[in-house]
C-alpha cells in the first residue's frame, strides 16, 4: 500500500448529499430525466384527452394551440405523448421494482439457506435463463391481448433472474466471509447482517442494475408496441405511436419524431445517470 | 553493474514522503531499508522503478551503470523493466495473475518470448525447476502456498535477466521455512553478481542478508551502515526503539495473580483426537488439546498446517470430522471471541465502525461507559468510530477489534495471527494492548502465530501443528 492511499484512507468521510456526489454529466442526465418526469406527471393533466378525435384538423402542424400538432385522426400529439411517456415510465418502474424485489429476496434467501432452497431457486433461475426473455414477453402479451397486467408480469419475469444471480453470488461471498463470522461470534443476528453487511454492499449494485433495467424495460415495451403486440390502441404508447406515424412521415414528420425523441432522451438520460459506481 | 540514487524527493501535495540524498547499490552487496509502515520505504522503491502512483511527484536522479535517468519522468525507465531492473512485489499471491498457469506467467517475461515461445517456456520450466517448483508449471497461483508463490514471483521477476532486483516486503505473510528459503533465494541473486535493494520491516531478514542497512523514519534515512553495525550497535534512538520492538527482546510481562496452576483451573475447551479436512484432503489429524481458564496458549506451525481451521473447530464454527470437542457450559453466546489476521475484513466494510459497535452494545448492553473506557485504555479517539474499516490503519483497526471482542467479556479469545500484517513497533503496541485486556479480563488466550519469539514473549505454553503431507499438484 502506498502512502498516498494511506493518506486518502485517513481523510474522514463526511456525508454529502446525493446531488453533490454526482459528476457533472450525471447531473445533466438527472436534470433531463427530471424534466421528462415532469412532462409525464403534469402532461396528462394539462392535455387530458389523448383519444379525442377532430378529423377536420388531421395532420395539423405544430402551433401555439397544439405544440406538437395533430395526428392522422386529428388527436393531439402532445397529449398522446404525455400519456405514453407516463405509461412507459410507470410500467418500467413497476417491472424493475418487482424484478429487483423478487430477485433480491430470492438471491439472499438462496445464499443464506443454501441446500434445497438454493438448489430449487437456482434451478428455477436457470430455467428462466434458458427461455429467451423476449419470448416470455411475446407469449405474455399474446395471452394479454393488449392488456397491461400480462405485459407487466412478462417483463418482470424476464428480468428477475439478473438480480437473483448477482445478489446470490455477492451474498454468498459476504455470508461466508470473516465479517459475518465475527458477527455470529458477537451474537448478532440476521437483522444486523442484513442491515450492516448485505444491504450497504448490495445497494449500489442494485441501483446500477435498476437504472439499466429501466432503460431495457422502456425499450422492450416500445419495441412490442412498434410490432403491434404491446399495449392495444387507442391507448397511446411510444412504440405504437411511431408505427402509426409511419405512413405520414413525409407530411407530418413531427408525429414520428416526437416519440422517438422521448425514447432517445429517456435512454440517454438513464445511461448518463448510471455512470461509475462509487466505491468506498 | 551499479545503481546510484541521488537527491530523491517524493512529495504528495507538497508534503515530503521520501527525502533521501544518496543510496549506492553495488553488485553482490545487499542494501536493506528498514522502518515502520508509513516511513516511505515502499515509495522509495517505486520511485526508483518509475512506478509511483500518478498523484505523487518525484524529483532526483538515478544512475544505472553511468546512464542517468530523471526520476521525475515516468516513462523513461520502462524499457529497463524486467531486463535490467525488476520489482519483486509485496504479497505475491495477489501479484500473480490468477487466471494464468504458473509456467506461462513466468515464460512471458523471458527475453524473445514473442518470437520464440517454446524457448521461453523451456527457460521458465528450467528456472522453476531450479527453484524447486519443477512439477508446478501447469498449476494455477491459488493452488500454491505463500512461499511457493513468492518463488514464482521471483522467477517471473528475474527471468528477463534483470540484474537489479528490488524486493518490497518480500517476507510478509511467510512462515519460518518459507522465509529461510526466501533469504537463500535473495542471497543467491547477490552471489550471482546481482544488485539487491530490499524494503522490509523484518529485521531478521535484514540480518540474514547482511550488507548495508538504512533505517528510514518519516521520509528520511536516520541511520545507515553495515548490517552488523546498525543492527547490533545502533546509534540512533529510533533504531534502538525499532530493535527493542522485536518480540525476542520484549521485557517480560508480570502477570496479575501469576500463572494459573495448570491442572486445577477448569477446562474451557477440550479437544480429543480431532481431525478435519476439506474435499477429501486432510488439514490436520488427531489433535488433542485442552484450554483452561486463564491459559496462554500459542498455536504454531507452518502455513497450511490447519491453525485457523483448528480455531474454527474450537470456536464451534466448524464441526470436526472425527474426535470430540467439549465446551464448558459457561461458554455461552459471545463468550468465545476471535481476532482476525486482517481486521479490515472482520468489520462490515461499508458502514462506519461505530455503527457496527453500536449494534453490539444494543444486543448485549454492557454497563454504560464501557466502550468509552476501552477506547481510552487503547489510546483510540472517538473520531475513529465515524470512519469505515478501510479508512483506519491496520494497528488501530486491530485495537478496535480487540475492543469489540472485549465488550462481551469473553472467557476465551482466539487470536489468529493478529499482528502478522503489522510492523514491529505497531505489533508491540497492539500486543501490549491485547495482553493488558486479557490480563484484566482474566480470559484464556489462544494465539496463532508463526513467530516463535512472539509466542515465547506472551504465552505460557505452545502447541505446534505439523502439516499433513501435501498432495501431488493437481493438473487440470
Amino acid at each position: 500500500m502506498s502512502t498516498a492511499q494511506a493518506a486518502a484512507r485517513l481523510v474522514p468521510s463526511f456525508s454529502r448529499t446525493a446531488v453533490l456526489r454526482l459528476s457533472v454529466p450525471q447531473r445533466g442526465a438527472a436534470a433531463v430525466l427530471v424534466l421528462l418526469l415532469l412532462f409525464a406527471v403534469a402532461g396528462p393533466w394539462v392535455w387530458p384527452d389523448p383519444v379525442a378525435q377532430d378529423l377536420s384538423r388531421f395532420l395539423q402542424p405544430p402551433g401555439l394551440a397544439e405544440p406538437l400538432g395533430r395526428d392522422h385522426l386529428g388527436r393531439s400529439v402532445v397529449s398522446r405523448l404525455a400519456h405514453a411517456t407516463r405509461l412507459s415510465l410507470l410500467m418500467a418502474l413497476g417491472c424493475v421494482a418487482t424484478a429487483a424485489l423478487v430477485g433480491t429476496l430470492a438471491g439472499v434467501l438462496a445464499a443464506w439457506r443454501g441446500g434445497v432452497v438454493d438448489t430449487v431457486l437456482h434451478g428455477l433461475s436457470e430455467a428462466f435463463v434458458a427461455l429467451p426473455a423476449l419470448l416470455v414477453v411475446l407469449v405474455a402479451s399474446a395471452i394479454a391481448d393488449g392488456g397491461l397486467w400480462p405485459l407487466y408480469a412478462g417483463l418482470a419475469l424476464a428480468q428477475w433472474v439478473e438480480y437473483f444471480r448477482v445478489v446470490r453470488a455477492r451474498s454468498a461471498v459476504l455470508l461466508s466471509g470473516p465479517a459475518v463470522e465475527a458477527a455470529g461470534l458477537l451474537g448478532l443476528g440476521p437483522v444486523h447482517v442484513l442491515r450492516r453487511h448485505l444491504w450497504p454492499d448490495l445497494a449500489p449494485l442494485l441501483t446500477t442494475m435498476a437504472t439499466f433495467g429501466l432503460g431495457t424495460s422502456i425499450l422492450a415495451l416500445s419495441t412490442l408496441g412498434f410490432v403491434s403486440v404491446g399495449v392495444a390502441p387507442p391507448t397511446p404508447e411510444l412504440g405504437q405511436m411511431v408505427t402509426e406515424a409511419f405512413p405520414f412521415y413525409d407530411e407530418a414528420p413531427w408525429m414520428s419524431l416526437a416519440p422517438v425523441l422521448v425514447l432517445v432522451t429517456v435512454l440517454l438520460g438513464l445511461l448518463g445517470l448510471r455512470g461509475r459506481e462509487r466505491s468506498s | 553493474m551499479s545503481v546510484q540514487v541521488e537527491e530523491l524527493v517524493v512529495t504528495s501535495a507538497g508534503r515530503p514522503l521520501v527525502d533521501v540524498t544518496d543510496i549506492r547499490l553495488a553488485p553482490g552487496r545487499a542494501v536493506t531499508i528498514v522502518g515502520e509502515s508509513g516511513s516511505g520505504k515502499s515509495l522509495l522503491a517505486h520511485a526508483v522503478m518509475g512506478t509511483l502512483a500518478p498523484d505523487l511527484e518525484a524529483r532526483g536522479r538515478l544512475r544505472l551503470d553511468g546512464t542517468g535517468y530523471d526520476v521525475a519522468e515516468r516513462g523513461n525507465r520502462r524499457h529497463l523493466w524486467g531486463r535490467r531492473m525488476a520489482l519483486l512485489p509485496q504479497e505475491p499471491v495477489l501479484a500473480l495473475d490468477p487466471t494464468m498457469r504458473v509456467g506461462e506467467q513466468v515464460a512471458e517475461g523471458a527475453p524473445g518470448f514473442r518470437s520464440d515461445r517454446r524457448a521461453g517456456r523451456r527457460r521458465a520450466a528450467e528456472l522453476l525447476t531450479t527453484l524447486g517448483l519443477g512439477g508446478w508449471t501447469r498449476a494455477y497461483p491459488h493452488t500454491l502456498s505463500g512461499g511457493m508463490a513468492q518463488r514464482v514471483a521471483f522467477a517471473a521477476a528475474t527471468i528477463g535477466g534483470a540484474g537489479v532486483l528490488i524486493a518490497d516486503e518480500p517476507s510478509k505473510g511467510l512462515d519460518d521455512a518459507a522465509r529461510d528459503a526466501l533469504a537463500a533465494l535473495l542471497r543467491r541473486h547477490l552471489a550471482g553478481g546481482g544488485v539487491l535493494l530490499t524494503i522490509t520491516h523484518d529485521l531478521d531478514l535484514a540480518r540474514r542478508l547482511g550488507g548495508d542497512v538504512l533505517v528510514m523514519r518519516d521520509a528520511a534515512v536516520v541511520e545507515r551502515g553495515p548490517a552488523e553495525e546498525v543492527l547490533h550497535r545502533p546509534a540512533h534512538p529510533y533504531t534502538r526503539r525499532l530493535l527493542a520492538a522485536e518480540p525476542g527482546r520484549w521485557e517480560a510481562r508480570s502477570r496479575a495473580g501469576g500463572s494459573p496452576d495448570p491442572g486445577s483451573a477448569p477446562a474451557l475447551v477440550s479437544a480429543d483426537g480431532v481431525s478435519k479436512g476439506y474435499d477429501g484432503r486432510s488439514v490436520f489429524a488427531d489433535v488433542s488439546l485442552t484450554v483452561r481458564a486463564g491459559d496462554r496458549l500459542a498455536l504454531t506451525g507452518p502455513s497450511g498446517s490447519g491453525k485457523t481451521t483448528l480455531g474454527g473447530v474450537l470456536l464451534r464454527l466448524l464441526p470436526p470430522d472425527s474426535g470430540s470437542v467439549r465446551h464448558a457450559p459457561e461458554l455461552g453466546r459471545g463468550r468465545l471471541q476471535k481476532l482476525y489476521q486482517d481486521p479490515a475484513v472482520a468489520f462490515p466494510a461499508r458502514v462506519p465502525i461505530g455503527t457496527g459497535l453500536r449494534d453490539v452494545l444494543h444486543r448485549h448492553r454492557p454497563e454504560p461507559g464501557r466502550l468509552e473506557g476501552l477506547m481510552t485504555a487503547m489510546r483510540l479517539g472517538e473520531p475513529l468510530l465515524r470512519r469505515r474499516p478501510g479508512q483506519v490503519s491496520g494497528g488501530e483497526l486491530q485495537r478496535l477489534a480487540i475492543i469489540r471482542a472485549m465488550l462481551l467479556d469473553p472467557l476465551l479469545l482466539f487470536a489468529d495471527e493478529p499482528t502478522s500484517r503489522l510492523d514491529l513497533v505497531t505489533q508491540q503496541e497492539t500486543m501490549s494492548c491485547l495482553m493488558e485486556q486479557v490480563d484484566r479480563a482474566g480470559c484464556g488466550l489462544v494465539l496463532v502465530t508463526h513467530d516463535r519469539a512472539l509466542a515465547r514473549a506472551v504465552c505460557d505454553r505452545e502447541v505446534s501443528l505439523t502439516p499433513e503431507p501435501a498432495g501431488v499438484p493437481e493438473h487440470r
